[in-house]
């Protein structure tokens, strides 16, 4: 038992004199309780608390220094520019260029993958045989490491001996340069939808909690299987849809699929990724660790997260009609 | 008020706290970064050493250990790591680098140590053995090649040679190229053109491959071979639309424009350029003399390879150089600088050197270990002779300090391909570079100061 806990104890007394651990003014057993509660919270928390902070916090706040100043990791006259980053950034075409395609990139790749990962939950729902073993099959992609997908997806999509050009050339037709402008695009939309696993699995446990009952009231009243799933599965699930929404997009506009898929992998290859699969985030990376402008660097990073911050406040506005809790209002009161 | 024991956390109170936990924790990390740098955690003296996988095997490591005593720590080369230690004050002993580029960016910045006094003083590796590759590691503030040493090559190449198969010549009926004169740029293309083999929009061998070690080096090396130079006199700038830069830019872009090789716009799965020459995929490869230690093992790609000059663009000058001379250095702050020093000593002139020179894996920075390049089998005869001539041509090509060449390669990445792809001109593409490259350059001047 600590000293703390001993105090604590003897404060609870009803006979402790008022010097013992100082008595609370009010309350007696039940702030008492609410204290220890209050302290298991916090040291039950406080390991990730410290790793927030110092892994976090500490870094964003020490980014965010860097972004008012020219460092660039090794220099030795480095100074500090103010908002000279921020408004370099504002007119930096290149910049814009990889946004817009790390947005668009996002209102395509998100969708799909969130209608090709419902697909297939509402698929291995359904009472068929072997539906573990499709779980699991479908699964599996998503556990794949990126690197190794990002391996695996060069040599299947290789002009010269990947694996889609021979069938292509098999059937007579002339290959393709998959991995390069213009169709690196959709090489990269391909990768995104090849690990559709994630959002099944999360749909699937989604479907899971529609109640059976509804279901069978909407057959009894003679909807068909489509209205079903449009009136009644849909809008329970739309606040797991709702989370697939917000996590997708910012792991999308974080991609670093397109590095990996790129004619060299590394540092100095950051650029050689095709210009179409040139997201936000390749640019940054070039920033940071091809040209060593790490001020500027640190200036994109933070503008990301801003409008991530804005982006994601923009959905939970125009989605709160539309998603529907299984909870009721009430009882946050 | 003061905090009572038993009392409620309060949040102020509780963030205080995680605040002071993680200071502490912050100055425990710290604490552990400075033991790990200080080199001496074990009984004998420890070094660190940032070197990519198989620069230092381990059993080196062992060897080093038992014959000087020294333990080496290996770091596995990153250079975003290495500036995040030097930043911090804990940089590696000893630092893999590339003397053709890295050696004026770490001298301008004054992060790398002048090793002249321990030349001075060294039995093992004496100055008048040095072979003039070394001199790409030397910097005197303003000119590379001249002034204090910073580092030393381990063993080089002169990397605008290339091999080439006499079996992919012979089957495509076209004239093998001479093995002591150089042929043209515009012939070089020619033939790799006459080379190539496509199917069903397929390359099945590539004509040839001409991308030189980086493609800062490369446009450097070809203006030089053009008559001209890339930078200007203080390296502050650079100009792709002087003739000889224009020549070189508009030659590279129409190598990769015609598809011959792996460029940007046709990548090689490989990534380099070893497995497809040895699969037989690749009339000529623009490697040096390095890539013997690929090719002997395998006696029959062997016999059907030869290594041939550095091509030269006509009427240009005759030049043959290093574009690497990769090496080691000593960052100025490393805290255990003479047990440093005696490994530098041992893996440059001594067991580690011999065996590097034996291998073929490259031409040995001392003069005194050439008698052990491989010269067993006539192939290796043969290629070494070629290369001997082609020493008589090796220059320095200075590079710049105001940035790496990777942020060049990266820029010149990013514009190059809408040139290749036939989207924009050559001289469209010279300014572009000159505008993109010449920014940077200023950025890294200013703050070089």
């Amino acid at each position: 038992m600590t000293v703390g806990q001993i105090s604590s104890v003897a404060a609870d007394r009803p006979d402790a004199p008022a010097s013992a651990g100082r008595a609370p003014a009010v309350g007696g057993p039940q702030t008492s309780m609410t204290a220890r509660r209050h302290r298991a919270f916090y040291m039950f928390t406080s390991p990730w608390i410290i790793g927030f902070v110092l892994l976090t916090i500490a870094p964003m706040v020490y980014a965010l220094w860097l972004s008012f100043t020219t460092f660039d990791g090794i220099s030795p006259n480095w100074k500090y520019v103010g908002l000279g980053n921020y408004r370099e950034l504002l007119n930096d075409s290149v910049t814009w260029a990889a946004l817009g395609r790390a947005g668009l990139f996002a209102v395509t790749s998100v969708p799909l993958s969130i209608i090709a990962g419902l697909a297939l939950a509402v698929l291995v729902n359904r009472p068929i045989k072997a539906r573990g073993l499709f779980r699991t099959l479908l699964y599996l992609p998503a556990v794949v490491p990126p690197v190794g997908a990002g391996l695996a997806f060069k040599l299947l999509f290789d002009q010269n001996s990947g694996a889609s050009n021979g069938v292509l050339t098999f059937f007579g037709f002339d290959a393709v340069g998959w991995l390069a402008d213009p169709y690196a695009r959709y090489v990269l939309l391909m990768t995104v939808l090849w690990a559709a696993g994630n959002v099944m699995i999360i749909s699937l446990a989604g479907l899971q909690d529609v109640p059976r009952e509804l279901h069978e009231a909407a057959r009894i009243d003679g909807a068909s299987a489509w209205r079903t799933f449009r009136s009644i599965t849909v809008p329970l699930l739309s606040p797991v849809l709702l989370f697939q929404t917000v996590t997708g997009m910012i792991a999308s506009v974080q991609t670093i699929m397109p590095l990996l898929l790129a004619p060299l992998g590394d540092t100095s290859g950051i650029t050689t990724v095709p210009q179409s699969n040139y997201l936000y985030m390749m640019h940054v990376f070039a920033q940071y660790f091809a040209l060593g402008r790490y001020g500027y660097a640190s200036a994109l990073l933070w503008v990301l997260f801003v409008l991530i911050l804005v982006v994601t406040g923009l959905i939970f506005k125009f989605t709160s009609g539309v998603v529907f809790y299984n909870v009721d209002p009430e009882a946050k009161k | 008020m003061h905090p009572r024991a038993g009392a409620s956390l309060s949040r102020r109170r509780f963030l205080a706290l995680s605040a002071g936990g993680a200071a502490a924790g912050a100055a425990g990390l710290s604490g552990c970064a400075l033991q790990v740098s200080t080199g001496v955690s074990g009984a004998g003296e420890t070094i660190t050493v940032m070197v990519n996988s198989g620069d230092i095997t381990p059993e080196q490591v062992q060897q080093a250990k038992k014959d000087l005593g020294i333990k080496i720590v290996l770091v596995r080369y990153d250079i975003t790591k290495l500036i995040a230690m030097i930043t911090n004050g804990n940089p590696p002993d000893l630092v893999r680098g590339v003397g053709a580029v890295d050696a004026p960016f770490y001298a301008a910045r004054d992060v790398a140590e002048e090793l002249d006094p321990y030349f001075a003083r060294s039995s093992v590796l004496k100055l008048d053995d040095l072979d003039p590759v070394n001199d790409l590691w030397r910097y005197d503030g303003r000119t590379q090649g001249k002034g204090p040493r910073y580092g030393m090559a381990k063993d080089f190449s002169q990397d605008s040679m290339y091999w080439y198969n006499t079996a992919a010549f012979d089957k495509a009926g076209v004239d093998h190229p001479s093995e002591t004169e150089p042929i043209t740029y515009e012939e070089w293309l020619e033939k790799a053109q006459r080379l190539v083999q496509r199917k069903n929009g397929q390359t099945t061998v590539f004509g040839g491959s001409y991308g030189g070690l980086t493609r800062a080096t490369l446009m450097a090396t070809m203006t030089a071979s053009a008559g001209g130079s890339l930078f200007n006199d203080d390296f502050s700038r650079v100009d792709f639309t002087s003739p000889e830069a224009r020549k070189a830019l508009a030659w590279y872009i129409e190598y990769c424009r015609t598809k011959v090789g792996p460029s940007l716009i046709q990548p090689d799965p490989n990534g380099w350029d070893g497995p497809t020459y040895q699969a037989g995929r690749l009339a000529m490869s623009n490697s040096g003399y390095w890539m013997g230690g690929m090719i002997y093992p395998d006696k029959k790609l062997a016999e059907v390879s030869r290594l041939a000059p550095a091509p030269l663009f006509a009427g240009g000058t005759r030049i043959s150089a290093c574009q690497g001379g990769t090496g080691l250095w000593m960052p100025k702050k490393a805290k255990n600088k003479d047990a440093a020093w005696r490994v530098f000593e041992w893996f440059f002139g001594e067991e580690p050197a011999k065996a590097r020179a034996g291998g073929g894996w490259g031409i040995p920075s001392l003069k005194s270990m050439r008698s052990l390049m491989p010269a067993q089998e006539d192939y290796q005869k043969r290629v070494l002779k070629a290369q001997e001539n082609e020493l008589k041509h090796f220059s320095v090509v200075s590079f710049t300090p105001y940035t790496r060449a990777d942020a060049v390669d990266a820029l010149f990445n990013q514009i190059a391909p809408a040139a290749m792809n036939g989207q924009i001109s050559v001289d469209a593409l010279a300014g572009r570079l000159n505008s993109s490259i010449n920014e940077q350059l200023k950025r890294g001047k200013e703050q070089v100061g």
